[in-house]
């Protein structure tokens, strides 16, 4: 692995190649990011009663995510204490218990080692089951409804984990209710860098035009007049990268805008119907913002556009393997036949057989792919679009950038993803994130 | 030529149908697929679909037997719900003759098995069964093969036949490929 300065470079705008190839590299991150930093599990409607589970990965980890009986939620990893077998087997469900199927020993929806078979007999009655539970995930919050997961019992609290991104996103999770995922998730392979599709939700308005030109088009909803690239100009939206590396980029007055028809007039209704409580509540950036179509990413591999309203996770899977898992994002509060209207859009632009999603998979595949080629992955990638253009602006959090279309939140989360990579500390990153502030 | 639209037996719901019909069937499920496999979109939906279609597949699922609620029934677990319009709009976006994934074209190749048509309680109708494999090559050496089962609903208005309704399962619960953007 070469040194960290040379695999980004330029405050985050130039790549190395190999960190899309390399399996040196792919076993660092999966030991400085995604066994530190918090990772989407579920959300909370999709595990609504007591013993309701769901299994996840985190990582390359199997974990089960489970509500317990006084309301919390907790995960732990799906491997039997005993011989390391898997003890569940299923999507998801409501269960008492899981059985490992290898030798019957009985783990409760904690975690906990709850009944050993033959245990006063063969094991003499001396074996200590406090010490034999499920290894738990360190911590499980949940964001408004966002559920998420850190294997780093040292890693800042999940608020603070999303930092100024969590202000942006309360313009559409604080409307009452909140927000819901409609599942079970489309799951489908890409064999590409995870990196690749997180970096695209969270900045890359530049391809939309043209890599989705056919699939707009067709669409007709408002955002197709995006179909030429020639529509763009500087006041139509904001990028925003935060320090913890997360970011978006946002089309004002375009939430509804990629669902066509009666779906696309229905969607504007509620939006205008709900506007005002937003602004009443949370000012009014944050109406813009709920008004806004948003392309996102949380860091490292979540991403989501709202509005559009698919909401997705890029599980890693090798260093040019991923597993794309899909599901809707919803206000709670809007009609069943709404809900409904939004699901199927989103299963039609960036659903398994999306026709958005098509154009992105190959993209991300061949980025990614050709690096097989010696000579090809010496080389760097750019990202250099709208560089020093950055600007603070008063009362929003983060760098700010005129126009969605730009590559400021692509930099930012790979001047994040560097920092991680170094193995510092979470409070060496906070320390230096404090004095960069203060410069 | 006897067809099911000369039989409407309340008796005969569920059953086999005769012979003849059973080739028709047969017949046109084939065809379809050579239709498909030689990209003529248009004409299989100008052609072989009714208008009226629902074209449906769900997520599968990997659960345990003693959770027994349906696949499918869940809100927003599809991967096609689609009508005529929403065909109509996938197959628009590739004749736009900009939509780059599509152009070099994937080789698809579908082999259809195991039809097993039974008589529907609508006038006109069979429910047709039947085993669905489609290998896809793409690019230089870019494969995949996905299976699946079909359970489609054939109507023959005036001596011809048209796809009503078709609910697809697929037998993976991960789809191993990088999208399903092809009709099966």
């Amino acid at each position: 692995m070469k040194p960290l300065h040379e695999l980004v470079q330029d405050q985050g705008a130039i790549q190395d190649r190999s960190i899309f190839w390399s399996e040196d590299i792919y076993q660092r991150e999966l030991e400085t990011i995604f066994a530190r930093c918090w990772l989407f599990l579920t959300h909370e409607s999709l595990i609504p009663n007591t013993n309701d589970y769901q299994s996840v990965l985190m990582g390359e980890d199997n974990v089960i995510v489970a509500r317990q009986a006084d309301g919390g939620i907790k995960a732990f990893i799906n491997s039997c204490s005993h011989r390391g077998n898997a003890v569940c087997f299923s999507d998801a469900g409501n269960a008492k218990a899981f059985s490992c199927p290898y030798h019957g020993w009985v783990f409760g929806m904690d975690g906990a080692l709850k009944e050993v078979p033959l245990e006063d007999t063969v094991y003499y009655g001396d074996i200590d089951r406090s010490r034999l539970g499920l290894k738990q995930v360190a911590k499980v919050e949940s964001y408004k409804g966002l559920v998420f997961g850190t294997f780093d019992a040292d890693a800042p609290s999940l608020k603070d984990y999303l930092g100024g991104m969590g202000w942006y996103m309360d313009s559409f999770l604080d409307v009452p209710g909140g927000i819901e995922l409609l599942g079970p998730p489309m799951k489908s392979i890409l064999d590409c860098n995870w990196k690749n599709p997180t970096e695209n939700f969270i900045g890359d308005g530049y391809h939309v035009g043209w890599a989705h030109a056919a699939a707009l088009k067709v669409a007709g909803g408002p955002l197709a007049r995006v179909g030429g690239l020639g529509f763009f100009d500087m006041d139509s939206g904001l990028q925003i990268t935060v320090p913890e590396g997360h970011g978006f980029g946002v089309i004002w007055d375009a939430a509804a805008a990629l669902h066509p028809g009666p779906v696309g007039a229905a969607y504007q209704a509620w939006i205008e119907q709900r506007a005002a409580h937003v602004r009443e509540h949370k000012g009014e950036w944050r109406e813009k913002f709920y008004r806004g179509h948003w392309n996102a990413s949380i860091f490292p591999n979540c991403s989501f556009l709202y509005g559009t309203n698919t909401f997705k996770v890029w599980q890693p899977r090798g260093p040019t393997s991923i597993e794309v898992w899909t599901w809707t994002l919803v206000e709670k509060e809007m009609p069943e036949e709404l809900k409904q209207m939004i699901a199927m859009d989103n299963m039609l632009t960036f659903g398994t057989a999306g026709i958005l999603e098509s154009d992105d998979g190959e993209n991300m595949e061949q980025c990614g792919q050709v690096n097989r080629g010696l000579v090809t992955r010496q080389g760097t990638v750019y990202l250099g679009m709208g560089k020093g253009r950055e600007r603070r602006e008063p009362g929003l959090p983060g760098l700010v950038s005129d126009g969605w279309m730009c590559e400021s939140s692509t930099r930012g989360f790979y001047r994040r993803w560097a920092e991680l990579m170094s193995g510092d500390s979470w409070a060496a990153l906070a320390r230096r994130a404090r004095d960069k502030e203060a410069a | 030529m006897i067809t099911a639209a000369a039989l409407n037996n309340p008796a005969q719901v569920g059953q086999p149908v005769d012979a003849d019909t059973h080739f028709e069937v047969e017949r046109f499920l084939v065809r379809e697929a050579r239709v498909l496999n030689d990209n003529r979109l248009r004409q299989w939906l100008q052609d072989m679909v009714s208008e009226d279609i629902h074209y449906f597949l769900p997520v599968q699922e990997v659960r345990y037997q003693k959770d027994q609620k349906p696949i499918g029934s869940s809100p927003g677990a599809a991967i096609f719900n689609d009508n005529y319009q929403m065909l109509d709009m996938r197959i628009q976006r590739v004749e736009t003759g900009i939509a780059w994934p599509e152009d070099p074209v994937s080789h698809l190749r579908r082999f259809v098995t195991n039809v097993d048509a039974e008589w529907s309680d609508v006038e006109g109708e069979v429910t047709a069964y039947s085993n669905i494999m489609v290998y896809r090559n793409r690019r230089q050496r870019d494969q995949a093969v996905v299976y699946g089962g079909r359970r489609d609903r054939l109507r023959n208005v005036e001596g011809r036949w048209r796809l009503a309704a078709r609910h697809i399962t697929i037998d993976q619960r991960v789809v191993l490929d990088k999208n399903l953007c092809y009709f099966m």
